[in-house]
């Protein structure tokens, strides 16, 4: 019994420094203050041209809060698993008293937090954002589901991007096929499975869309010139319910396989 | 005996019929510099990447002080100081900051980790370079930064697979006297490499590797004495006479003698005490001796020889 205390405390030590480490290499990297940045600067540009209510300006802010994740999520977690077999760093790492399960909890948790960072920087300007220009009293009372939302979405992005890195050998293509996959692969599965009249309830993009929805604006809004052509795309709006789920069960299953596959990984 | 390293029958496949390592078994005393010895493919760091615990064994068992690392993984590695390869280094980070985050994972207090900073970066010689970012190093530097990183713990045992691998001579000797000094101080060492030179100046004991098997193992001094040719070169002041060869024939442990000006190669049966007789009876034979060197083979001689025996057992 003690000895098994004793391991958890030391896993849970191990994944705690980590996490501390990764963080560091985040900020040494600059990786962490440009996104952060970005999370800062990209809601001022709908200073651009604001809408009459408080309700329709978050939710137009909060349409980009997708990209930012995925951007995050793309950069935090790119190179999680395979950017220390590429560049050789894991023989410095490994042959150390910490288990390879630490250490990819650790960095895992490291992606997480920075992208939870820069979602809350970034919910944090839009909420000064409408409360300067509508008032306190204006500010959204679903505001706090959407965040809560957004986080869970950054939880199976991070976790989608983790699974890439653990699956692929460099670091540039884990990064740029999971950026991918989630800005458009699943955005195409999507919108066929929408013209054939199939809702796409269990991709993770679609159920992003709560994170405005929540808002009581619709955000999966038709793009080019004319609403009436493309009314197929309003045809559906993910159920709060099963949209949650659906993103954490990817961040699980994404979480899960990339861990297995790093901890087996030999080379 | 407790052994400092110790493996029992290790096998490692990589599909269905190649073997990395073919029921390689070692035991290396507490306080031995061993070079473990092999061409490229032997599977020298196959059998170290087990020992640190980078890779799991097919079958079989490696101990470090007597603990399972596959097993207990953890407890072994803390034992272990490992500079494996030609490891890469996090570019944006300075010395202080990655071999403080590596005294955190060997659960080293602040004040000693920052201690042990200095001391490390003083004896490899990049002091000066503690708070510079490591993208700036050379590869001499970065070798002994990484050497460095395996010492900061003050570990019993050392692995150093290819320590001198890409570096310059002043690199390669940089790191056989740091070699020397942890030899001196008591450490064990296990020495990958195929240089020979380097394995014969600092190594005491040399194994042998060929095609995942163990081939040869000996002690220096015992490989030493194989490599005796039975031949002494003698160098005396002036020329030989006649009558001084026909002196130096008549020595009865001499066998036969060839004679070139002031130099003659006594051939012998290759036993260390004939050859002090000998250099006793040429003294008392009043011969002047300038010098007097038992002739033998280099490492590289007995290298050649232990792996022409392995392809002709084949």
């Amino acid at each position: 019994m003690e000895i098994r205390r004793e391991s958890i405390w030391n896993d849970v030590f191990e994944t705690y420094l980590s996490v501390n480490f990764e963080l560091v290499k985040h900020l040494k990297r600059r990786r962490l203050p440009i996104v952060a940045a970005l999370a800062v600067i990209v809601p001022l540009i709908f200073y651009v041209k604001v809408p009459d209510t408080a309700d329709v300006f978050a939710a137009t802010v909060l349409s980009f809060v997708n990209i930012l994740i995925v951007v995050s999520a793309a950069m935090f977690a790119g190179d999680a698993v395979c950017g220390e077999f590429e560049k050789k760093t894991s023989l410095l790492l490994f042959p150390t008293p910490q288990r390879r399960s630490t250490i990819f909890a650790g960095k895992y948790i490291a992606a997480l937090l920075a992208t939870f960072l820069v979602v809350l920087l970034y919910y944090l300007t839009m909420t000064l954002q409408t409360a300067q220009l509508y008032g306190w009293g204006e500010i959204p009372a679903e505001l706090g589901k959407s965040f809560l939302t957004a986080l869970i979405y950054s939880a199976a992005a991070v976790s989608v991007v983790y699974f890439f890195s653990a699956l692929l050998k460099r670091s540039i293509t884990s990064t740029i096929v999971g950026f991918l996959f989630l800005m458009m692969i699943l955005q195409v599965v999507a919108m066929v499975l929408m013209l054939v009249h199939q809702e796409p309830w269990f991709i993770v993009t679609y159920s992003a869309n709560l994170i405005t929805d929540v808002l009581g604006v619709l955000s999966s809004l038709p793009f080019g010139p004319g609403e009436e052509e493309h009314a197929w795309v309003l045809m559906f709006s993910p159920d709060f319910g099963v949209g949650i789920a659906v993103m954490v069960a990817y961040a699980i299953v994404g979480f899960v396989t990339g861990m297995a596959m790093g901890i087996r990984r030999e080379d | 005996m407790e052994y400092a390293i110790r493996t029992e029958n290790l096998v490692k496949k990589y599909g269905k019929d190649f073997a990395a390592l073919d029921g390689v078994s070692l035991r290396i005393e507490k306080g031995q510099v061993v070079g473990y010895v092999g061409p490229n493919g032997a599977g020298k760091t196959t059998t170290i990447k087990i020992l640190t615990g980078l890779i799991k064994p097919s079958s079989g068992h490696a101990y470090v002080n007597g603990i399972d690392v596959t097993a207990n993984a953890r407890k072994a590695l803390r034992t272990i100081g490992a500079l494996i390869e030609v490891p890469g280094v996090y570019d944006y980070l300075t010395p202080h900051e990655m071999l403080t985050y590596f005294g955190k994972v060997y659960r080293m207090s602040s004040a000693e980790i920052d201690h042990r900073i200095k001391e490390t970066l003083e004896l490899v010689r990049l002091s000066d370079w503690e708070h510079k970012k490591m993208g700036t190093f050379s590869t001499g530097m970065l070798r002994r930064l990484t050497i460095a990183k395996a010492l900061l713990h003050r570990p019993d045992n050392l692995i150093l697979d290819e320590p001198v691998l890409g570096l310059d001579p002043e690199g390669i000797r940089d790191v056989r006297e740091l070699i020397r000094q942890f030899r001196s101080e008591g450490m064990t060492v296990f020495l990958s490499s195929h240089l020979l030179g380097e394995v014969a100046e600092v190594c005491n004991t040399v194994i042998f590797l060929n095609k995942g098997k163990v081939i040869s193992s000996d002690s220096m001094e015992g490989i030493g004495r194989s490599l005796e040719l039975g031949v002494v070169n003698v160098k005396f002041l002036k020329s030989l006479s006649r009558e001084e060869i026909e002196k130096l024939r008549a020595i009865e442990l001499v066998r036969s003698v060839d004679v070139n000006d002031r130099t003659a190669r006594l051939h012998y049966d290759g036993k260390p005490e004939s050859s002090v007789q000998i250099l006793r009876r040429l003294v008392s034979s009043n011969f002047e001796v300038v010098s007097y060197n038992v002739e033998s083979a280099g490492l590289e001689d007995y290298y050649v020889s232990v792996m022409s025996d392995e392809k002709g057992a084949n």
